[in-house]
């Protein structure tokens, strides 16, 4: 086995996992925050991105191959819109978690729209998010493995390399160091959240990740 | 649209819709494959979800579960088996190298909502079931399923998505099905059965998605489904 | 100073909130609004400070149109105390307290001295201060809020609901605190409650609100249970509206009798003496301070022996006293009620005896200070 490649690979499969549910989050928060003021458009929002997640990850990065080539950029998109399923429901829920007599209060008090968004609502709203956050970057990094098809190298590259060569110990690293890479971002964003969210009561009921929501799915994400 | 031109000049030659790499016959393999996971993968999910939902045991399980399984990487896991396995003169057998994967990754999805769903029930309503003298088995059937029902077909329909994703990959392994075209077209550098391939895969999962939307306006109550919708 | 003109609540589906409603809040006073649920008594509070806009009429604060400002501007300048407290989880307790001065810019280290002379001021130990709000006890939490409703020291204090949502003897000592509070603050206080004996309790004026928005009578305590407009506000205020009136009869006002006190060192047989002299069944015996001890029987202090003192006797429990400045003839004929003597024991601000009551005495006063009325030609007097 060939260990020299691995921290690169490792770096890859890592920002082909974070990239996407960074940008997921920075499309998220407002497109959350607008159909939380604007309810109608949270429906037509919701459909798109369940459709959008519908598709397998292999056949978005094809559709997008003649416009961005065998780029890191073709994986990025679509797993960034798959993040979107996740992250956008999470967003409205969080928002939508802020108890209504702190936003009242907040209100009477003199807050602005903005302001309370800013000071009260969102900060309130991230551990909801933190909770979408993690599903994205944990999916993201496994799926990026799928990209090492269309020859954008990750990890993934140990697992066909291993495969080829009927090599199963590769297929082992490989595999390995993609759940333990996702494993760690999943544990840092919780050790980030405990640094956010100080005032969270700290023996909270032991729930599934706040994800599952229904109708229409907000689907806790996979490897596809 | 690039993507399309590509995809159209393969589909249109009359060539591509006879024979065993035919694209109807590709269709039907995918729609087989999945179809025979997410009932094996149901038949172990559905019922396991509503005993730890109505029983709470393993629910522990079930939490851990929902959080590690997306982690796993699909190409890993149909190569680790397809490389494990290997080629074996039992047809079976040799199936199990995909089986399993798609069965797998299909089976949490499906778990996780059947459980959240019977666990969710309204506990003032298990309590006038119980109250009613109904028993275990009873609440299970009369109540508890009935009302998760929304979240099964959820679960369901998340479990298909995957499967189908799955499938469409595990032509890497030699599978059949319309991921056969994508992994053929891109070992021999042909874009044109490639596009044509993603773009049926395409067609084939928002198929399979409206497929569950009917399903869900057949299986689901109608009170249940206002419910819902009013979020 | 709060003028409500000619103001109406009517929603888009036809429902009339508030009808017409002329109002004044007097400044510096408690005004409490209350009646039944849906009679437009929290509406009328939230557009004080703009949370609702009126459909028709105006609102004047200290004669200006409210609608001529800018509402968070508004806002800041009053304060608004909500049933659940509404505060922020994600900020300490201080913080919360100093979220309005950190908003009209005063700076994080003036806004939390701030915050500990509140937290002072509504009776929280100042260790709270940087706990978060999940850590504190309903009750705390109502402090808190108040504390935060006063902190940018505005002129005009909202409170909707504020002590419902907390069990009976908590809200009783909230109830007093805001009494202590406003005694001390003089606010303009308006206050939302579906609580009668709660409005009495606290309000200096009580406006009583029928079922679609329209005033009924706007009254002090008082003049409202002497004199209540028609039915609707006399079956709203409740049975035993006479006794309650008790309440704002000060007890001063009693003559009390100290004939049957007694000194524990006096000798026996001259208290019996003495009890026989004034035809007195029952001698409340005090000690060397003047406190009492309790009901000695005069028929007993006959038999003790000659060098026995009153203090000797076998004493029955003195029961309840009430405070002869400080409470009403309620309390007074209460301590009577529950006495074992039928007479109750009134004591000064140090705990001394003055005197007792009697039923005669109580019933003179409670004559005395609303007359019998002759009877008038409508039947009521």
């Amino acid at each position: 086995m060939d260990w020299s490649q691995v921290p690169e690979l490792t770096w890859e499969s890592n920002k082909l996992g974070v990239l996407p549910a960074l940008f997921g989050l920075i499309i998220s928060v407002p497109l959350g925050i607008v159909c939380v003021r604007w309810r109608w458009l949270y429906p037509p929002v919701l459909s798109t991105t369940s459709v959008l997640y519908a598709i397998p990850s292999l056949a978005l990065f094809i559709v997008l191959i003649p416009y961005t080539g065998l780029t890191d950029t073709t994986v990025i998109i679509p797993l960034t819109l798959f993040s979107l399923c996740v992250l956008v429901p999470n967003v409205v829920d969080g928002l939508r978690s802020v108890p209504d007599p702190v936003r009242d209060a907040a209100t009477a008090m003199g807050f602005g729209t903005l302001r309370r968004l800013v000071q009260v609502e969102l900060p309130i709203a991230v551990p909801v998010v933190i909770a979408g956050l993690r599903v994205a970057v944990v999916s993201s990094i496994s799926l990026a493995s799928v990209g090492q098809l269309i020859g954008v190298s990750s990890l993934g590259y140990l697992i066909v390399d291993g495969y080829q060569r009927a090599f199963l110990t590769e297929i082992l690293v490989g595999g390995g160091l993609i759940i333990a890479l996702a494993l760690v971002c999943d544990l840092l964003l919780v050790l980030v959240r405990r640094l956010l969210t100080p005032w969270r009561p700290r023996r909270t009921r032991r729930q599934l990740p706040e994800v599952v929501a229904e109708p229409v799915p907000a689907l806790a994400g996979g490897a596809r | 649209m690039r993507f399309l031109s590509y995809a159209w000049d393969w589909l249109k030659q009359p060539a591509q819709w006879h024979g065993p790499d035919g694209i109807p016959i590709r269709i039907l393999e995918q729609l087989y494959y999945t179809g025979l996971s997410l009932l094996i993968a149901a038949l172990i999910a559905i019922p396991l979800g509503i005993l730890i939902g109505h029983t709470g045991r393993g629910a522990a399980l079930v939490v851990n579960l929902a959080n590690a399984w997306r982690a796993i990487p699909t190409l890993g896991l149909l190569t680790l088996l397809a490389v494990t396995i290997g080629f074996s003169a039992v047809a079976w057998v040799s199936a199990l190298a995909w089986l399993i994967p798609l069965v797998v990754l299909g089976i949490p999805p499906i778990l996780v909502n059947t459980y959240e769903g019977v666990a969710g029930v309204d506990p003032e309503l298990k309590d006038a079931a119980r109250g009613m003298g109904m028993t275990s088995w009873q609440q299970v059937r009369k109540v508890e399923v009935p009302v998760a029902t929304p979240l099964m077909v959820l679960g369901l329909r998340t479990g298909a998505i995957f499967v189908v994703a799955t499938a469409t990959i595990a032509a890497y392994i030699g599978l059949g099905g319309l991921g056969r075209y994508i992994i053929d077209g891109l070992a021999t550098d042909n874009y044109g059965e490639v596009a044509g391939g993603a773009l049926f895969v395409v067609v084939l999962a928002l198929a399979v998605q409206a497929v569950f939307v009917g399903v869900r306006r057949l299986a689901v109550p109608a009170g249940l489904r206002q419910q819902a919708r009013r979020t | 100073m709060i003028t409500f003109e000619g103001v109406t609540k009517r929603y888009p589906g036809g429902t009339l909130a508030v009808d017409d409603l002329n109002l004044e809040v007097p400044a510096g006073q408690t005004m409490v609004l209350v009646g039944p649920s849906g009679c437009g008594k929290t509406t009328t509070l939230r557009m004080i400070n703009r949370l609702i806009d009126p459909t028709s009429g105006r609102i004047l604060l200290d004669g200006r149109d409210i609608q001529q400002s800018d509402p968070p501007a508004l806002r800041r300048g009053i304060g608004y105390v909500i049933q659940q407290a509404g505060l922020f989880p994600h900020r300490t307790i201080e913080d919360n307290i100093g979220t309005v001065p950190m908003l009209i810019g005063w700076g994080k280290a003036k806004s939390r001295a701030r915050a500990r002379e509140l937290m002072k001021l509504v009776g929280l130990d100042e260790s709270l201060g940087r706990r978060y709000p999940h850590q504190l006890s309903g009750g705390q939490q109502q402090r808190v809020g108040v504390a935060r409703a006063l902190a940018a020291d505005p002129p005009v204090l909202l409170m909707d609901e504020p002590f419902s949502a907390v069990d009976p003897i908590v809200r009783a000592t909230l109830q007093d605190e805001l009494l202590r509070l406003q005694a001390e603050l003089h606010k303009t206080v308006v206050l939302v409650t579906h609580d009668v004996e709660e409005a009495i309790k606290v309000g200096d004026q009580v406006a009583i609100f029928r079922p679609g928005g329209r005033l009924a009578q706007v009254d002090s305590p008082e003049r409202l249970l002497t004199a209540p407009a028609d039915s609707y506000v006399e079956s709203f205020l409740g049975f035993d509206r006479g006794i309650r009136r008790l309440s704002f009869l000060a007890a001063s006002g009693l003559s009390l009798d100290d004939t049957a006190v007694v000194s524990a060192s006096t000798p026996a047989w001259e208290a019996a003496e003495h009890a026989a002299r004034t035809g007195e069944p029952w001698l409340l015996v005090t000690d060397a301070g003047r406190k009492p001890r309790g009901w000695a029987a005069s028929v007993e202090l006959r038999a003790l022996p000659r060098e026995a003192t009153v203090g000797d006797a076998r004493l029955s429990p003195y029961g309840h006293t009430f405070g002869v400045s400080t409470d009403s003839l309620r309390a007074a004929l209460d301590a009577t009620l529950l006495s074992p003597a039928g007479r109750a024991v009134g004591v000064d601000d140090q705990g001394r005896v003055v005197g007792v009551t009697s039923y005669e005495r109580l019933g003179a006063a409670a004559e005395a200070a609303e007359p019998a009325a002759e009877p008038s030609p409508s039947g009521r007097s």
